[in-house]
């Protein structure tokens, strides 16, 4: 009794020991990120564990648009928000039918697709940015918000196919046998059948997709260079082109950017936990 | 309703052959149930008729319509599966509607068909749970019940009774058997269990890699098993079978085996005599005799197990071990010797090579 006790303490112990550090390797950066929202501009880099006077002052500034780095704020947080909300969505659609497919319908040639999905991984997507850049110019996509969406559904999609396919596969065969019988068209059990099943690996997958699209710098610098065009990101990224950055503004917008991912993470936390096939068939 | 007939159904995988070329017919409203050990061919048949699998060769055939080409759907059946196959994101009443909510009946009509199928089933107070919320017994109901709903010509099963614990499994068997009786409607069902079979068959078909082996009543493979793998397969415990040489002489017929044992034989055998045959005699057939006489045969007693109504004993006679099952109860100890009679009229003999019956 005594000795299991102590175990478990010693275990907690090793825990804590990871834990502890980790917490504090992953905090540092937001807490300075609050640190200069929260603070005058005179006293950003002042080296003080917490601002004198903190003040909400940064964020009127930011919402107000009030700074020429800011000129476009709303407007380019809208486009962050259309391009990651049509990215998690046109993935969503290519990932799901391409699982349904190769996964329950055994489409001839499944496999390869499968292969060739994960062969896009091989070239890093960083190498891909500049033939990404000529294709699109090709396509006179250049600058429209498009680009950038296809662009990262391009990278979002193999990695999606997989982890659906893999989802898809863990659902009992004898369910589509079932509806079969019972007299279901692919679609129908497309729809009333796999997509319900499937539901918990769907918002995982389109919340992977999303925040590609929400955190992607590169591309988004390279395919829309124009500043009512480009996203939060990028612009983010601007304020650094000069000398004197305005950093309290920077943290302060960078604060706001780093929202709405923590939001659709909280949101959707249950649905990422499966379970929702419990009772299907006697495993 | 519906009759259902199979001829020359054959099944390949690749290369690999499974079913032979399997023919026979069911009769309309019959209750018939495929046999086998694992393996040999009759789930797949189940699922060749119900569609989920490929006809390699041959026709199946509901009702003189051939349906080899014709999706599961417009086949006109409902299967019951062994894992249950219960749709886990709809409540029990969604399960069963489902099928007439794909043909888009009437809401009306399917509320009514479903609350009919769960008055037969039991089914009422959980129309509105989800499968997770159920017990075994419970979800192979909605299994059943789904099936009900659609009213098919042909209702399939497949194992649906192995993943129930014992006493469960001879409840839903009863209730199975009983669901037939009222619908009548014409029932194949798969499993590997004899006891199931027997209990509720109107017809057995036993089969073994790929191939039919015998088909008849439960008692007809029961009393006369075309050869020594029904023989062995259906009953319980299982027959007893020793190799021998039929001998005959005045009028009489018995069976030398090994270790000098002469088991008695009937005079009515077929066979010649010096052939050698296997000699079968059912656990329930062999008797302990009140003393040593010419048809009688010693034993020893090896191991005694009463299960109140009957007492199974485990006797060595001469290099092979037989089961013998008694109506009632015995004084015989382990290590005892006791003189076992034979009804002769029970005993089967076989062809050892092909194992063929001799008839008798």
């Amino acid at each position: 009794m005594k000795g299991s006790m102590l175990r478990k303490a010693t275990a907690e112990a090793k825990l804590l020991l990871i834990g502890i550090p980790l917490a504090i390797w992953t905090l540092l950066p937001i807490y300075h990120l609050v640190l200069f929202a929260l603070s005058p501009k005179e006293q950003a880099v002042s080296g003080k564990l917490w601002p004198e006077h903190p003040t909400l002052h940064n964020f009127s500034m930011v919402f107000h648009q009030q700074h020429h780095y800011l000129g476009h704020f709303w407007l380019q947080m809208w486009n962050s928000v259309l391009i990651a909300v049509a990215v998690g969505a046109i993935t969503l659609f290519i990932a799901t039918s391409a699982a349904f497919a190769i996964s329950r319908l055994r489409v001839k040639g499944g496999r390869t697709i499968m292969n060739l999905a994960l062969f896009t991984y091989f070239i890093p997507a960083a190498f891909l940015a500049v033939p990404m850049y000529k294709t699109m110019g090709n396509y006179g996509l250049l600058n429209s918000q498009w680009a950038l969406i296809l662009a990262m559904v391009t990278i979002a999609t193999p990695y999606s196919i997989w982890v659906l396919k893999q989802a898809s596969d863990k659902l009992p065969l004898e369910l589509d046998e079932a509806a079969r019988i019972d007299g279901a068209t692919p679609l129908q059990l497309f729809r009333l059948v796999y997509l319900p099943l499937m539901l918990p690996s769907l918002v995982a997958v389109g919340t992977y997709a999303l925040l590609l699209a929400w955190n992607e710098y590169l591309y988004a610098f390279l395919l829309l260079s124009d500043d009512r065009s480009t996203t939060l990101g990028v612009a983010l990224g601007s304020f650094l082109s000069a000398d004197d950055s305005p950093w309290e503004l920077l943290m302060t917008t960078g604060l706001i950017y780093a929202l709405p991912p923590a939001a659709i993470y909280y949101a959707f936390k249950r649905y990422m936990v499966g379970g929702l096939t419990a009772g299907a068939v006697k495993s | 309703m519906a009759s259902v007939s199979f001829r020359n159904v054959e099944k390949s995988f690749g290369s690999t052959k499974i079913i032979h070329g399997i023919g026979f017919d069911i009769a309309d409203g019959e209750f018939t149930v495929l046999v086998g050990p694992s393996g040999c061919g009759k789930s797949t048949l189940l699922r060749m008729l119900a569609g989920l699998e490929e006809i390699s060769g041959g026709t199946i055939a509901i009702d003189d319509h051939v349906v080899n080409d014709i999706e599961s759907k417009d086949r006109d059946i409902a299967m019951v599966f062994q894992s249950y196959a219960l749709y886990p994101h709809m409540t029990v009443a969604d399960n069963m509607g489902f099928s007439l909510r794909l043909r888009k009946a009437d809401p009306a009509l399917t509320k009514e068909r479903v609350a009919h199928a769960a008055r037969i089933l039991n089914l009422g107070p959980y129309l509105e749970r989800f499968p997770r919320e159920l017990s075994g017994g419970q979800r192979q109901r909605v299994a059943m019940g789904r099936a009900i709903v659609r009213d098919p010509k042909v209702f399939l099963f497949d194992e649906p009774l192995s993943n129930l614990d014992a006493k469960l499994r001879v409840a839903m068997r009863a209730e199975i058997k009983a669901l037939h009786q009222r619908l009548k409607t014409t029932t194949v069902y798969v499993t590997h269990d004899q006891v199931e079979a027997m209990t509720m068959a109107d017809r057995i078909v036993v089969m073994q890699e790929g191939r039919i082996e015998q088909i008849g009543t439960p008692l007809e493979l029961y009393d006369h098993p075309a050869n020594l793998f029904v023989a062995q397969f259906i009953g319980s415990p299982a027959m007893n079978v020793v190799n021998g040489t039929l001998r005959r002489e005045g009028g009489q017929a018995w069976v030398d085996a090994e270790g000098g044992v002469r088991w008695p034989a009937p005079a009515t055998a077929r066979g010649q005599d010096g052939q050698p045959v296997a000699y079968g005699v059912r656990p329930g057939d062999l008797g302990v005799g009140r003393g040593a006489d010419a048809r009688s045969v010693p034993a020893e007693v090896i191991v005694v197990e009463p299960t109140g109504a009957e007492t199974e004993l485990l006797v060595r006679v001469g290099a092979s071990q037989f089961v013998v099952v008694l109506h009632g109860r015995t004084q015989a100890e382990p290590g005892e010797t006791i003189q076992l009679s034979v009804d002769t009229g029970a005993v089967h003999l076989f062809d050892p090579t092909s194992g063929i019956a001799l008839a008798a």
